[in-house]
């Protein structure tokens, strides 16, 4: 796949397009009316205030939670995504902010946790796995010192760095990153980030969850600002200032007469 | 060549485990000996044999450090008297390297920066990755000879600041070198990035064995390091070689300098990408590099119009200073002849070629390393005088 296969080129169909996407829990309007689209090859950041509806939606994408009402299309077929394996078998992966990673398991058992490889025989392929592993790690070109090291002994950095990997086991087509810098030093952001422009060369969609403005706008095309469950407002990522983007976080803009007539 | 040992043989085995081993200890900083089996897939025996070996050649160090509450050997590449930092902040990069006297990168990190970042993020992560890394090596800012910081931008070495106004919005009113010195009690050496990468190209890279050459770095923006007589020069105010902001076009568009027209208006990575917007979508410079090396048409279009429009400038610098050759780096450079061939082209066609030797251009040998390699060299440069004498017996013992 060559660059710029997806990220807006005029006529493409996106990888996953949502539409008119809304989530409730009795009273609270967790997501109204939210529209989101990915292409391949591109980077996509969700921005908002705490409770804003990101990680609702991000639970939605990765099948977690089935919305009420709305419309989610993949290559342009509309589908329904009932479970976190559907969502997977449909080309979706997704990093959680708890990682949701073993401390006392290696790397290699990690990765395949839950979806080991067998030998005809019905024993673990462990030769299999290692070398698999090996090559997603590569392919991501993680500093992970080896496929065997626990958990435990690596740093935020690499943790987040096989928590990804994991995610390219299943050849997946958009990888979702639920604040994947939080509470990590700055060497292992930085190593974050660029397996984020790394996942993004590899001709995936990525969807981009975090809270910092730095980071967000270092890696991403297009960043997306929810507030209140609602969209409120695209950027791109390269022009967009730094106090406009604030702005629609905070509500000093509004995007649409859809926020104002919710008010 | 000659007398490499046969391959299979016991001792080409032995070399190829020792090269695993160090590139290993390249790419991670510091390993201990339990991680470098895991890192190398050789059985713990091996590691620990070559090890000896090459702490007895001086190639490595081990120290003790504690790992998941045990103690445990860590191995480090030797350090030879002490350590540079090289700095690299880019207009969407930071690229932060370790180096020891023998210019040799021990550590390295990249940072993907955002657009127009601001001079108070983007300093206090430089300062926070520098630690970082040291940490990672074993090291401490004691060992620290110096930093060297190139930046995207024209700078007074003597005060270490962004000498033009505009270009870097928000950086021009801040002592850079001051900064970061202040935070980390280490000297700090700031100059502008082309003049780092014709500085590292002259000593160590695709120029030294000439005394007077340009490099040009095509970047995001474009600049030139003019390396003349074997020492590079700055001009009063740092402002030499700017070939960004040359006039091309007496009708375009105003630039971040204030003049209307200048090479980085037409050259400068918005202007690329914008004619390629109706047909390929919002692309970024990296994948505009990427399309142009798979081959598609449109992006190598834009690249070999900016090569020859750059080379146009370029041709102009060499009537000026004649150089023997001009070395073309920056991230455009890695679409290789695409923006290479036009250069030249530009340049040959313009230049009065001399009879006695023709203007030579090439790629930089150092690649994307080539400025940090710079701000390495300057750090050592500058700190040459205090350390010299200690300096010169280690750095023979490290190249024999």
């Amino acid at each position: 796949m060559s660059p710029g296969d997806g990220a807006g080129r005029p006529g493409r169909v996106p990888l996953l397009s949502m539409r008119e996407v809304s989530v409730r829990f009795g009273a609270v309007e967790a997501l109204v009316g939210v529209d989101l689209t990915v292409h391949a090859h591109e980077v996509v950041a969700l921005v908002g205030d705490n409770g804003a509806g990101k990680s609702t939606l991000a639970k939605v994408i990765s099948g977690v939670l089935v919305p009420d009402a709305g419309l989610i299309e993949i290559d342009g077929e509309q589908v329904a995504v009932g479970s976190p394996s559907s969502a997977l078998e449909m080309g979706v992966a997704t990093v959680f902010q708890d990682l949701a990673v073993c401390e006392n398991l290696d790397v290699t058992a990690n990765i395949f946790l839950g979806r080991e490889l067998r030998t005809g025989t019905g024993m673990l392929d462990e030769a299999r796995m290692e070398h698999v592993t090996r090559e997603a790690l590569q392919r991501l070109r993680a500093r992970v010192p080896s496929a065997r090291t626990p958990l435990n002994q690596l740093s935020g950095g690499q943790r987040q760095a096989v928590a990804i990997a994991r995610t390219l086991i299943g050849e997946p087509r958009i990888v979702v990153l639920d604040e994947p810098t939080a509470a990590l030093s700055v060497v292992q952001t930085a190593e974050v980030l660029t397996h984020i422009e790394r996942l993004r060369d590899l001709g995936l969609g990525v969807i981009l969850i975090s809270h910092n403005m730095n980071d967000v706008r270092a890696v991403s095309d297009r960043i997306e600002v929810l507030r209140h469950g609602r969209n409120n407002g695209s950027f791109d990522a390269a022009t967009a200032s730094y106090e406009d983007i604030l702005a629609a976080i905070t509500g000093a803009t509004t995007a649409g007469p859809r926020l104002r007539s919710a008010i | 060549m000659a007398d490499r040992p046969a391959a299979g043989s016991q001792s080409a085995l032995r070399g190829a485990n020792r090269g695993l081993i160090l590139d290993a200890l390249k790419q991670h900083g510091g390993l201990t000996q339990v991680e470098l089996t895991g890192a190398t897939g050789l059985s713990a025996a091996t590691v620990s044999t070559i090890v000896k070996e090459l702490v007895g050649a001086e190639l490595v160090e081990v120290r003790s450090t504690v790992r998941t509450g045990r103690r445990a050997q860590l191995v480090t590449l030797a350090r030879r008297v002490g350590l540079a930092v090289g700095v690299h902040i880019g207009l969407r990069h930071m690229r932060v390297v370790l180096g020891d006297v023998a210019h040799d990168v021990v550590a390295e990190q990249l940072l993907p920066l955002p657009a127009q970042h601001r001079v108070d993020t983007t300093l206090d992560r430089a300062a926070l990755l520098i630690t970082d890394l040291l940490d990672r090596m074993g090291a401490s800012l004691d060992e620290v000879l110096g930093i060297g910081v190139g930046l995207p931008a024209p700078v007074d070495v003597a005060t270490g600041m962004v000498s033009v106004k505009g270009i870097m919005r928000g950086w021009d009113e801040v002592p850079v070198a001051h900064v970061l010195s202040k935070r980390l009690a280490r000297p700090v050496f700031v100059d502008n990035d082309a003049n780092l990468g014709g500085l590292a190209e002259s000593t160590l890279g695709a120029s030294r064995q000439y005394q007077d050459s340009i490099y040009v770095r095509a970047s995001y923006g474009t600049g030139a390091g003019l390396v003349i007589g074997g020492r590079l020069h700055r001009g009063f105010a740092g402002t030499a070689g700017e070939i960004g902001h040359v006039q091309v076009d007496p009708s375009g568009r105003i630039c971040l300098c204030g003049s209307r027209g200048c090479l980085d208006t037409v050259v400068g990575s918005q202007a690329l990408l914008e004619p390629l917007r109706a047909s390929h979508g919002a692309l970024a410079l990296r994948d505009v590099i990427a399309a142009a090396n798979e081959g598609d048409p449109g992006c190598r279009q834009v690249i070999a119009d900016a090569g020859a429009t750059i080379g146009a400038v370029v041709a102009g610098l060499c009537v000026a200073v004649n150089p023997q050759c001009v070395v073309v780096g920056g991230e455009l450079a890695e679409t290789g002849e695409v923006l290479t061939g036009p250069l030249r082209e530009a340049i040959r066609r313009r230049v009065l070629l001399n009879q006695i030797a023709p203007l030579e251009v090439f790629p930089a040998a150092l690649g994307e390393r080539a400025e940090v390699t710079g701000a390495l060299q300057l750090v050592l440069q500058s700190t040459d005088l205090v350390t010299r004498d200690e300096l010169e017996p280690m750095t023979w013992r490290g190249l024999g």
